[in-house]
């Protein structure tokens, strides 16, 4: 018996030298929430009408920074246009942040009320500037 | 300790092999065994944003996600959608339409549309209101196709230093298609231009939540009718000799060739005739450039309010490197192919040079098939590294007016127009 065990273990070491001498399994993972796999969407059932309708597009979250303002953002922000377009700048410095919230209250009419502005101002500044963004 | 003692252990096989066992009795090979006293080291993702520096790649940095009729492509905002496409898409000269980059400007973009009912509308100062359907259009009309660029006006805008606020693309706001459709002019002269008219406005289906009269409301873009351009363009209602894709523009959208992006509309339903200026936000405010060479100037000028603008029109020519990407070291000695693209909405490209230290000394790259002065054209060129090292790939293209791509930066506030000199390294490792 301790025979065959030393056989077996004489061959697997062989066969491990043949395969792995020339090559280096590097061990490593990656955080679930990091590197994922995604779904095929599903093919679309359509009729021979003039109808031509596609399917809905998607709206994943969006991870914002939680602290004072977070609301406000979610609130006002949303109504237009999804958060996401917080998390793609770059860190954009404070003044920036002021003219962009600005831009939409002027230029494109939001018409968010002057105490709710501040606090998106603020929300931003504190978060997403080169000196305060982590995420 | 070197890889061949490692293996060689005794111990060290014991450990592959206790590992071996406890995944086959767990029932999951590959999964990580977070009991092990020692953890495997955490891999990277790719990091969630850039800045304040350069985006140092090549796309941007966003993950992927799957929209309807697309391909898994790089997400930069779901509402309104900006997706951008891939790198090794730009392989071949025409871009896949399920590979098409999207970029919308409001939310309410339309993912249904009834051709029973759905009428290309041309009216305004003309002499007589058209209502076209969808197989009128077709049918009717001499079908014309051409080969085009569409390129969004700030491709490449995560490049600029410092960085401005927008999309911040990569370089994957492009693609080059076949767009076969209606030429304009036909349909301007069907309904009659009255003598006192001035611009021509194309408006889609899409539209915004913001109060009517306001860019957050419609997005309005026009052309000149003095415009030359107006005569090269297209109403396409096939891509690549297929439908549109509704994010592209199901079911027609305008073509101007050599023209960004932005005066494309998508999904363009009324086609209007005005006898005054456009003043509307999309034209009187947005996606303007500084009336400089290349669109160039400084934070400090456009704060001094020195920066008088025009509308972006023609974008500037361009060129990449697609592959090799970078991705793969490769062996001192291998022969290697440098493929890649390049275009200009001035007229044909008719040089491409390469330069594999970084732009010192260049040689000439073979062009590819040429399917018209609007299209992407392809390159390629032999390449040999013999010894390892560090190679900075440098490529440039000029086109048919003399326009060379500069290799200096280009800065203003939309961050448009960047067409710089484009470099990637590659690491060339010792074979033997």
């Amino acid at each position: 018996m301790q025979n065959r065990a030393r056989a077996i273990f004489l061959v697997t070491c062989s066969l491990a030298m043949a395969m792995v001498v020339y090559a280096e399994i590097k061990k490593g993972y990656y955080a679930p929430e990091e590197l994922g796999i995604l779904r095929q969407a599903a093919e679309i059932e359509a009729s021979p009408d003039s109808n031509f309708q596609g399917a809905s597009y998607p709206a994943p979250g969006v991870d914002l920074v939680p602290g004072d303002g977070l609301q406000e953002v979610q609130i006002y922000c949303n109504t237009c246009h999804s958060t996401r377009y917080i998390t793609m700048q770059p860190p954009l410095p404070a003044a920036t942040w002021e003219a962009e919230v600005n831009k939409m209250n002027k230029t494109f009419g939001a018409a968010i009320a002057d105490d709710n502005t501040r606090k998106i101002i603020l929300y931003l500044q504190t978060h997403y500037t080169p000196d305060t963004r982590k995420q | 300790m070197n890889a061949t003692e490692r293996c060689l252990s005794r111990r060290g096989l014991l450990k592959i092999l206790g590992m071996a066992s406890g995944g086959i009795a767990a029932g999951r090979w590959f999964a990580p065994d977070l009991t092990m006293a020692q953890q495997p080291a955490r891999e990277k993702a790719m990091e969630t944003f850039t800045g304040p520096g350069a985006n140092p790649h090549w796309n941007s940095v966003g993950p992927y996600i799957t929209e309807p009729q697309k391909v898994p492509l790089i997400l930069l905002t779901d509402r309104p959608v900006q997706l951008e496409t891939p790198r090794h898409y730009f392989r071949t000269a025409f871009t896949p339409n399920e590979a098409f980059y999207v970029r919308w400007h409001l939310d309410g973009i339309p993912n249904a549309v009834d051709l029973k009912d759905w009428k290309l509308q041309i009216e305004g100062n003309v002499n007589k209101t058209l209502a076209l359907g969808f197989s009128e259009l077709m049918q009717k009309f001499k079908p014309v196709s051409l080969a085009a660029v569409n390129q969004c006006s700030g491709n490449s805008r995560s490049r600029l230093q410092p960085r401005v606020p927008g999309g911040q693309w990569g370089n994957g706001a492009m693609g080059n298609a076949l767009w076969t459709g209606v030429r304009l002019r036909e349909l301007l002269d069907l309904a009659g231009l009255k003598s006192d008219s001035q611009c021509v406005q194309f408006q889609g289906l899409d539209t915004g939540q913001g109060p009517a009269g306001l860019g957050s409301n419609l997005f309005l873009k026009s052309l000149d009718l003095k415009n030359p351009v107006l005569d090269e363009c297209v109403v396409a209602y096939a891509m690549n000799g297929e439908p549109l894709p509704m994010l592209n523009g199901f079911p027609v959208r305008l073509v101007v060739p050599g023209y960004f992006a932005t005066y494309w509309t998508k999904c363009l339903t009324w086609i209007r005739v005005l006898n005054t200026a456009d003043e509307n936000f999309w034209m009187k405010t947005g996606y303007r450039m500084p009336d400089t060479p290349r669109g160039n100037t400084t934070p400090e000028d456009v704060k001094a309010g020195k920066v008088k603008t025009i509308p972006v029109e023609r974008f500037p020519v361009r060129s990449f490197l697609i592959s090799p990407d970078g991705s793969s070291k490769i062996p001192a000695g291998m022969n290697v192919t440098l493929r890649g693209i390049a275009f200009s909405g001035f007229g044909a490209v008719n040089r491409v040079e390469v330069s594999d230290d970084g732009g010192k000394n260049w040689t000439a790259a073979k062009l590819g098939e040429n399917h018209g002065a609007y299209s992407f054209r392809t390159w390629e060129a032999p390449w040999i590294a013999r010894s390892p090292g560090r190679y900075s790939i440098a490529v440039r293209a000029t086109d048919e007016k003399g326009n060379t791509q500069p290799d200096e930066p280009v800065w203003n506030p939309g961050g448009y127009l960047w067409n710089r000199i484009e470099r990637q390294e590659l690491v060339v490792g010792n074979a033997s």
